[in-house]
């Protein structure tokens, strides 16, 4: 009896190690036939930590990094999807140290609680670039360069649409109603958005009659615009924060008899919008449900390789880099935008290029 | 008699030896393949040990309470709820060492709630502590539902905790940037091994101890031994949540934050690291000792698929599962022999 | 004396008290806040552009969103009976359906596809095929190799999500056709899900009253050893009922996903477990196995809806609802537990006697 329990632990043990490292190589052998071509040794290494695949904007962010860093770049990119955990990342980040990568770049998911993590790469010697969103640590040294969005300005870009496009269609601020849909409160696209959206309606003087948080999903997005429609029936401009609570919010509303659209004189409710990377969202401003989508470029690859090609060469880049963003609409009539001194083009959407 | 009980005492120590003998397996395994990436070098072993310092603490509780036959699945949540409480209190003025003596002492009566409904009221522990599981990740939310960092302004002390590093003489290496890695510890690792070894003495030596496995083993007859049956029920739930907040506190000092996400699935992460490491789910069997390894054996599974680095990150998740899959089913083929012996 | 003994002997006291206790903070709520207190009963037809005239009203809304706890509640409520013991994978096993369908119907390692590369039927039947597989697993791990219910399911528990992300290459999966987003919307005036419930429970009640399973099911719950002697195949029917959860949670993964239009592993069905087991709880059915009531279950699913959607009226945030959804486990099972039952009889017994 105990020579077959013996036995049968120790064909268990066989079959997990073989498990663990058939799973373990897999990759491998693929590996070495594509490594031929270009010296391991020349490669640039870097460990990129992204937050994981929550949404259409993370994938398409996730893409442009893998199409950056590519052999052929001269890059070996070590990618680690984090699944929205953040000690997921902390383990990361150490591996990446004990694997001697070049450069560490990180998405981080949270914007707290990085300062121990980021010190060791730090006394590794290897340079953090932070993309997307923030990080708050005690000494800004920690990390070498921020790339990513200014939410604030991307609030204030449709704001300024909406105020140029009420000018032409002589709509006087008293006639706008509107209410915000806000994102994942205390998010820093959330507070930049919703900062931006305060300056700008209390400078234009616009009704703003509630705000219902969203957390950026199509399903509390829904419940946010139910909970509006119930309290003010007079909401005929509606701010969303993303475009799956845009999505939610524009349901809620044609269940409920109304029509989503820019002419809001004659009945119709104007919905804006944020990222505009979502086909169904493109969709939707091409056949006009949605008047307006501010820009949240995902493509920060780019931008993060050139940073890393002037560390490379010894100078010193910029510390905070914003990607450039425009504005998405299906309205002719405003070509663009101007804020702080910039022109944004308004890129129109229509059913050839959605 | 004492026969029958070596016997028994055999296949038991055999779980642990499969254990250990795993484990090494996969380590030496894992620096064969990945020698070149950094897998052999001593830090990648002590890195283990800082992200599951936590994780070893909530382990140990959650051996004693299978110990008992119970299993409390609301440790991970516990764990967001104490990060919270400390992120929060901190933000608040409140010290640092008072802070950690709070939440041991939620960790105190939230234990005392769930050992009374388990044990006194005799409704399952599985419901008792997903209820609790619930109620805790509610409960970080309802104290703060953003994320709630400890800077060093907020608190010094805590801070500085956190930054201690404990090098060890040995075993350093030389990056590829010129730099001296010497290896180092965070002060939650020794408290995981603090930890450790008086659960290892409390279970060996003391009356407690031993009246765990009593009642696991066979509530009825513990109790006819004249061991309070639910006393001891109920110690043992507040011993895993006051080791779990302990582990709260070890978690904190990795992550410096609290959030409502926070150690999400750690439960399951304990629960396995227990039966992997030998604990019977049917209770009176087990050793922390065990649970160490189990511990050892997910972070070297996690660490291989990140040395790896090309492989999906869900495979952790997998084979963690597998593995706990593969030992529920040894351990069922070992009760079954074990029945028909009898 | 009698009505009243009749009353509290009803087996669907529980729930039925329950969702009155919720519609009437609804009522006080509205009342407070100045609109129709009437208004979360009243149902309308409402025009919409997309999907022609709807029935419209928060009442709708519940039944709506309840339908996946509901399922749920059918494959948990057996499981229940026949093991003591709850399955915690439901929620997981949702979302793993979801990912294969999407993947079926969209093709591995397409992120969003309008057009369908498999035909519909064969996406569902790739998801209610998971359902059963997953199901089976469980039912095999708690019948052959009797494993405690909770420790078998908690496998699937943790590694069904991540089986589901790595069916969809780490994406999530979007199938954005109207053939394959109709079960999340309408049919007719009427939401698709509420029809799929309603085919649901009709097909277990009709199968439950023209056969013995129902009975089988019960008497192996109350004791599976007597009822092996008595001649049932008890293992059997132990896997039945395992098996059967899965195709139940597979269709609720199903109405989830399509809702969305999308297989998002990390969040279709998160939390689900903890409803379905509370809607079983609070349907009047005992956790420890033996005699169940589906139609306390269902109720008790709507209830739970009922009360998820009240905290959200009342400003409480979805991540906070677990707080009151826990205490209101607690409470439920600390009623039933016995010990707590021959107290109050002590304590009863002993307040009479003083009163006398």
């Amino acid at each position: 009896m105990k020579k077959r329990l013996i036995i049968t632990a120790v064909y268990m043990l066989m079959a997990i190690s073989l498990c663990c490292f058939t799973a373990g190589c897999s990759s491998r052998p693929q590996n070495t036939e594509a490594d031929s071509n270009v010296k391991e040794d020349d490669l640039i290494v870097v460990g990129f930590s992204q937050v994981g695949s929550e949404s259409y904007w993370r994938n398409m962010n996730t893409e442009s990094m893998k199409s950056v860093f590519t052999k052929e770049n001269g890059y070996r990119l070590i990618f680690e999807d984090a699944q929205q955990k953040q000690t997921n990342q902390i383990t990361a980040i150490r591996s990446f140290i004990q694997r001697d990568v070049d450069y560490i770049v990180l998405a981080p998911v949270v914007e707290t609680g990085w300062d121990t993590v980021l010190s060791e790469a730090r006394e590794a010697g290897i340079p953090v670039i932070i993309v997307d969103r923030q990080v708050n640590v005690s000494d800004d040294s920690l990390f070498r360069c921020w790339v990513g969005s200014d939410f604030e300005l991307e609030g204030k870009l449709v704001c300024m649409w909406m105020s140029k496009y009420f000018n032409l269609k002589g709509i006087s601020p008293e006639e706008i109603h509107i209410a915000d849909i806000q994102g994942t409160l205390g998010s820093s696209a959330q507070i930049g958005r919703t900062n931006g959206f305060n300056q700008m309606s209390t400078l234009y003087g616009w009704d703003v009659v509630d705000y219902e948080e969203g957390e950026f999903t199509k399903s509390k997005g829904k419940e946010a615009m139910s909970n509006i429609l119930r309290v003010h029936k007079n909401v005929n401009v509606v701010y969303c924060e993303n475009d799956s609570e845009a999505l939610g919010a524009i349901e809620v509303l044609e269940a409920s008899g109304k029509k989503c659209g820019s002419d809001i004189l004659n009945g119709e409710t104007m919905i804006v919008s944020f990222d505009g990377f979502n086909k169904e969202a493109r969709e939707c401003i091409a056949d006009g449900r949605i008047s307006c989508i501010g820009e949240c470029n995902p493509d920060h690859g780019p931008r993060v390789e050139s940073i890393i090609r002037k560390l490379e060469a010894g100078e010193e880049p910029e510390k905070y880099q914003y990607v450039t963003e425009g504005i998405f609409s299906n309205t002719p009539e405003i070509k663009s935008v101007m804020i702080s001194g910039q022109e944004r083009t308004v890129t129109v959407i229509n059913d050839q290029n959605k | 008699m004492k026969a029958n009980s070596k016997k028994s005492f055999n296949s038991n120590t055999l779980l642990l030896v499969i254990t250990i003998v795993l484990f090494c397996v996969l380590y030496v395994g894992g620096c064969i393949a990945y020698g070149s990436k950094g897998f052999t070098h001593f830090q990648t072993f002590l890195n283990i040990l800082i992200t599951n310092a936590g994780l070893i603490c909530v382990a140990c509780g959650m051996t004693c309470v299978m110990l008992t036959g119970g299993i409390d699945i609301s440790v991970g949540a516990l764990i967001a709820m104490d990060c919270m409480m400390l992120a929060v209190g901190m933000e608040k003025g409140i010290g640092a060492v008072t802070m950690v003596l709070i939440v041991l002492l939620v960790g105190v009566v939230f234990g005392v709630v769930q050992g009374f409904l388990v044990g006194y009221l005799e409704i399952q522990p599985f419901i008792v502590s997903m209820a609790g599981m619930f109620f805790c990740r509610g409960m970080t939310a309802v104290i703060c539902t953003d994320q709630v960092s400890i800077t060093e302004k907020i608190n010094a002390t805590f801070y500085k905790w956190a930054n201690t590093k404990v090098t060890i003489p040995f075993g350093g290496y030389v990056n590829n940037k010129g730099k001296y890695m010497a290896p180092y510890v965070r002060p939650g690792v020794i408290v995981a091994i603090l930890v450790l070894i008086i659960i290892f003495i409390m279970l060996r030596y003391t009356k407690f101890g031993r009246s765990l496995y009593a009642v696991g083993g066979s509530a009825q007859s513990a109790a006819m031994m004249g061991l309070n049956v639910k006393k001891i029920k109920m110690g043992a739930y507040m011993l895993s949540s006051i080791l779990c907040s302990v582990g709260g506190v070890c978690y904190c000092l990795n992550t410096m934050a609290g959030s409502v996400t926070q150690a999400l699935g750690l439960e399951m992460d304990a629960i396995s690291s227990a039966v992997i490491g030998g604990t019977l789910l049917t209770g009176g069997v087990g050793n922390v000792i065990g649970s160490f390894f189990g511990v050892l054996i997910n972070g070297t599974i996690s660490s291989i698929v990140k040395t790896n680095g090309k492989l999906a990150s869900s495979w952790p998740n997998i084979l963690t599962a597998a593995l706990l899959f593969i030992f529920i089913v040894i351990q069922s083929i070992f009760a079954a022999v074990r029945a028909r012996r009898k | 004396m009698s009505t009243w003994k009749k009353i509290k002997s009803w087996p669907l006291l529980l729930p039925v008290v329950a969702l009155i206790l919720v519609m009437a903070v609804n009522i006080i709520h509205d009342a407070a806040t100045g609109v129709n207190p009437l208004s979360f009963f009243s149902i309308s037809l409402r025009e919409t552009t997309t999907n022609g005239t709807i029935l419209y009203g928060r009442l709708i809304d519940v039944i709506n969103r309840g339908s996946e706890i509901a399922i749920l509640a059918i494959g948990m409520t057996l499981v229940v009976s026949a093991s003591a013991g709850t399955d915690i994978s439901v929620g997981s096993v949702m979302s793993l359906c979801a990912s294969a369908m999407c993947v079926t119907l969209a093709g591995y390692g397409v992120s969003s596809t309008t057009t369908l590369a498999k035909p519909l039927v064969i996406g569902l039947l790739a998801a209610i095929l998971m359902g059963i597989v997953c199901g089976a697993f469980n039912g095999t791990l708690v019948a052959h190799l009797s494993i405690q219910p909770m420790v078998a399911t908690l496998i699937l528990y943790s590694a069904a999500r991540a089986i589901g992300l790595l069916l969809c290459n780490d994406l999530i999966v979007y199938v954005r056709n109207p053939s394959f987003a109709f079960i999340g919307s309408f049919l007719g005036p009427i939401p698709t899900p509420i029809v799929i419930t309603a085919i649901c429970i009709a097909i277990v009640s009709v199968v439950l009253k023209k056969t013995a399973l129902g009975m089988y099911i019960q008497s192996v719950g109350i004791n599976a050893r007597a009822s092996r002697i008595a001649g049932l195949n008890s293992k059997l029917l132990i896997f039945l009922a395992y098996t059967l959860c899965g195709v139940f949670a597979s269709i609720a993964g199903i109405v989830a996903s399509s809702r969305i239009t999308s297989a998002d592993s990390n969040n279709i069905g998160l939390y689900l477990e903890m409803d379905a087991i509370l809607s079983v709880a609070l349907g009047g059915n005992s956790l420890g196995g033996g005699k169940f009531n589906l139609a306390g279950s269902i109720i008790g699913a709507y209830t739970i809806q009922a009360i998820t959607t009240t905290l959200y009226a009342l400003g409480v945030s979805s991540i906070q609802a677990p707080v009151y959804k826990a205490v209101i486990v607690i409470i439920i099972v600390v009623i039933e537990a016995p010990p707590f039952k021959a107290f109050l009889k002590r304590h009863s017994a002993a307040f009479a006697s003083k009163g006398v």
